[in-house]
């Protein structure tokens, strides 16, 4: 080819998606290229084109409104238009911000080009949701060949058959069986029906400290009331049963059967440093210092799970257990130092702690939720807790919160009634302060203690959030404040108003945007889950939400949350203080693009919120 | 300003100078060439059918220097179309001076893979056939297409022409502003107008290179420009 093209040919094959296209091809389209000129201020398309055409900007700037005026992009050096490469059934209005020289390609004659070449045909044919959507299925898939415990399944985990007793069953003998066995546990079960169980621990504790003799039968010393988990569970949601729970055996059920048993030991051997190893060290530490030792691994192991490509939400899901294994360790100490709590309680975590959407060196959210049964006498008991508690936290880095939603604040520090009592404040009358409690109070999750405290109060609180349109409308326009930017001019960051910015603010511009949303969606059809993920799932299909809306919003946020975890491992590792500024030369264009739709999705959910409004 | 009147007459007479021509002219590209009428003089700027023009060369005297390679493409309502881009090396006597070599970059063995210059001559007479030539700093493409018509048909065409550089010389010289000659150079007035660098000493590059200045000239604040104002 003659060098005069080999210029334009080098700048055509550079971008996105002609890099995909092989040099004779790219040839064959810069033969069809007509250059033009357009002046500032003209409308596109040029005088003289009339046919559906692509446009690509050598040099200047052009920038897109709707049909009523509003700004929706801007496209400057190297970008590719094709606003024109359908017939413009959306009304699009193009102008050029300044002289511009621009390629042009009469589209039908491109198609024919780029036919045999499914991926650029695509990313032309296909909207901005729809190559997103590729884009997190191709992301998802890298995750699962790097999977680890959130993508296994407890059937690659668990022992068969598990060994049962019956109830009648002596103390002696079981314990003889589990000898023989090499068992460190043992299921009750009467007629397939399992009653309980019985480990190594409590044959000690139970037993032989309490003096009871071993010719009773083994159901006297069982645990009753046995948590169990269906075969068809991740992994990872074993870990968080036993983290929650604080046990190491757990029975495997298959349509209700026992079939088997999974214990901490074998989740463990599955992956080396890991969320399920820090777990287990923090259940062993003694002193609050052995805690702040093990706490210099979670940057650590957030940078080794980004690299690994990990997903986001296996990340946020596994910082947020290991939170909640340093907060019930804290809780277990302060217990051993303060008695034992004068009434039943739970310590709650709010906001990402509590949507399992946590990043390293995030500040703490925590609330205490308390038995009506409290006498005023009891609260030292409870200030004590929180204090010994959130100090411990802070030592291992998660620093106190900035807005003091915290379990030392009495305040937060309340009866079960009490709660009761602010959510229907919240919710009759959402003056400004309520909404932004909204936002943490309404993302609440039970830690350590009796969980039955908080669901009673969550479930009235549903039923009167799913009635109170008021409420519902209050919390929307609160949402609609943070609005996500328009996309990219150049290497700036285009916002709403015209105006460029030097970084994205991924936080509070894409990701908060979508967990608004979400709660709004929970809140309005009763979904009690907390985490982002789920409630959307959740809402798909109800009148909130459409399933393929549910879809775009989950690969948006999907793909918000992973630019954000890799850009905050490049800190850590750094040795740098995380934050949500990504600066869009730290991307490439199509990731720009894919944000670009992110953004598309996100403006639409919240258009058709200010609709309903 | 530009006179009208003599101007007018200017083009009148290369358009009854071809019309002379064609009757004595021998068949062949150049009879082919000039039976096809030039655009009028108030033909509006989006309605000029240009071919865009550059020569490489040995040197700047048409008679004793040889004309190495061209480069062409068609400037047609206000569109640059690079299908019709045409880039030819010629196939000449003797052998490159080195100093030379190193500013068109053709070296002898192109040069020996190179057509003749009755063909190369032949094909660009056919492009330019009803077309306004366009090129930046006339001189060159002028004489050396001259001499080679001369040499190869015995008789020069009219060629009705447009200077970029002309352009670019009369707009400074209206405003009434001292300037440097090097302010006239391709690269220079096409940094002026923004437009990004090109690798300049290619024929069709720069080719290219001067339709696109053209745009970027007439765009900047004249819209209504009729063939009478631009032509040399």
């Amino acid at each position: 080819m003659d060098s005069a093209l080999t210029e334009i040919s080098e700048f055509i094959h550079m971008l996105p998606p002609m890099d995909l296209l092989p040099g004779n091809v790219i040839e064959q389209v810069v033969k069809e290229i007509s250059i033009s000129y357009v002046r500032r201020g003209q409308l596109l398309p040029p005088q003289g084109v009339t046919e559906e055409t692509l446009y690509i900007l050598r040099k200047g700037a052009l920038s897109y409104v709707s049909a009523t005026g509003e700004l929706l992009g801007k496209f400057g050096e190297g970008d590719i238009c094709s606003v024109f490469c359908q017939i413009n059934t959306e009304n699009i209005k193009v102008s050029a911000d300044e002289d511009t020289l621009l390629y042009s390609i009469n589209y039908q004659v491109f198609h024919q080009i780029i036919i045999e070449y499914p991926d650029v045909l695509a990313f032309f044919q296909q909207t901005s949701e729809q190559r997103l959507n590729k884009k997190m299925i191709q992301v998802n898939e890298n995750a699962i060949l790097n999977s680890s415990l959130l993508n296994s399944g407890i059937d690659k985990f668990y022992h068969s058959p598990v060994v049962t007793v019956t109830s009648t069953t002596s103390i002696q003998q079981a314990a003889i069986l589990m000898t023989e066995k090499n068992f460190s546990c043992l299921v009750i079960a009467d007629n397939d029906q399992p009653l309980g169980i019985v480990t190594d621990k409590d044959i000690r504790r139970r037993c032989v400290a309490q003096g009871i003799a071993a010719d009773q039968p083994v159901s006297s010393i069982m645990t009753g009331d046995m948590a169990t988990i269906d075969i068809k569970s991740t992994a990872y949601d074993a870990l968080m049963m036993m983290t929650q729970k604080h046990i190491h055996h757990l029975p495997v059920t298959n349509n209700s059967q026992l079939i088997g048993m999974v214990t901490v030991t074998d989740l463990m051997n599955n992956e080396g440093e890991n969320a399920v190893n820090i777990t287990s060290i923090i259940h062993k530490a003694k002193t609050v210092s052995e805690l702040v030792d093990i706490s210099v691994m979670i940057p650590k192991l957030q940078i080794r799970m980004a690299k690994l490509g990990t997903t986001a939400d296996h990340v946020g899901k596994s910082i947020s257990a290991i939170t909640m294994a340093f907060t019930i360790r804290l809780i277990e100490m302060a217990e051993k130092l303060l008695g034992p709590a004068p009434v039943a309680y739970a310590w709650l975590a709010a906001g990402s702690q509590a949507r399992q959407e946590q990043f390293a060196h995030s500040d703490q959210d925590n609330a205490l939720i308390i038995s009506n049964d409290m006498q005023p006498q009891h609260s030292f008991w409870f200030k004590d807790l929180a204090t010994f508690v959130s100090d411990g936290l802070a030592a291992c880095g998660f620093i106190y919160c900035p807005g003091d939603v915290m379990a030392t604040n009495p305040q937060w520090c309340q009866t079960q009634h009490k709660w009761q009592q602010y959510f229907s404040q919240w919710i009759n009358s959402p003056d400004p302060k309520a909404l932004m409690h909204c936002s943490t109070f309404f993302d609440l999750t039970t830690v350590y203690g009796d969980s039955r405290l908080l669901e009673s109060v969550r479930e009235t609180m549903l039923k009167t959030t799913q009635r109170s349109t008021l409420f519902i409308a209050h919390l929307s326009r609160n949402a609609l404040n943070l609005r996500p930017p328009l996309g990219f001019f150049r290497d700036f960051v285009l916002i709403q108003d015209g105006e460029n910015k030097a970084t994205l603010d991924l936080k509070h511009n894409g990701i908060a945007p979508i967990v608004d949303l979400a709660r709004i969606y929970a809140l309005s059809e009763g979904i009690a889950t907390v985490n982002t993920i789920e409630r959307l799932q959740q809402a798909a299909g109800t009148k909130s939400l459409t399933k393929s809306s549910a879809a775009n919003l989950i690969d948006a946020y999907e793909f918000l949350s992973m630019l954000r975890m890799v850009h905050q491992a490049k800190k850590l590792q750094l040795g740098q203080q995380p934050n949500n500024y990504l600066s869009p030369k730290e991307i490439s264009k199509l990731e720009r693009e894919h944000l670009k739709g992110a953004f598309k999705v996100i403006k639409t959910l919240q258009d058709s919120r200010k609709l309903a409004l | 300003m530009i006179n009208h009147h003599i101007l007018t007459r200017w083009l009148v007479g290369y358009e009854a100078q071809r019309k002379r021509m064609l009757k004595r002219a021998p068949s062949g590209p150049l009879r082919d060439f000039l039976s096809v009428p030039f655009p009028t003089l108030n033909t509006r700027f989006e309605q000029i059918p240009f071919l865009a023009v550059d020569f490489e060369t040995t040197g700047l005297d048409a008679v004793k220097d040889k004309l190495l390679s061209v480069g062409c493409v068609d400037l047609q309502h206000q569109q640059i179309t690079l299908a019709s881009c045409y880039h030819e090396v010629i196939h000449t006597q003797g052998s490159l001076e080195a100093n030379n070599v190193t500013i068109h970059q053709i070296t002898d063995d192109q040069k020996d893979q190179g057509k003749p210059l009755a063909e190369v001559v032949e094909q660009l007479l056919n492009r330019l056939a009803g077309k306004v030539m366009l090129v930046h700093f006339a001189r060159i493409e002028r004489q050396f297409l001259r001499q080679a018509c001369l040499e190869l048909y015995g008789m020069s065409p009219p060629l009705p022409i447009v200077d970029t550089l002309v352009v670019a010389k009369r707009n400074l010289d209206k405003r009434d502003v001292a300037y440097d000659p090097s302010e006239l150079r391709l690269s220079a007035l096409r940094a002026k107008y923004g437009l990004p660098e090109h690798y300049a000493h290619n024929a069709l590059n720069d080719a290219i290179a001067t339709a696109e200045l053209l745009l970027a000239q007439v765009c900047d604040g004249g819209e209504n420009l009729e063939l009478q104002q631009l032509i040399l």
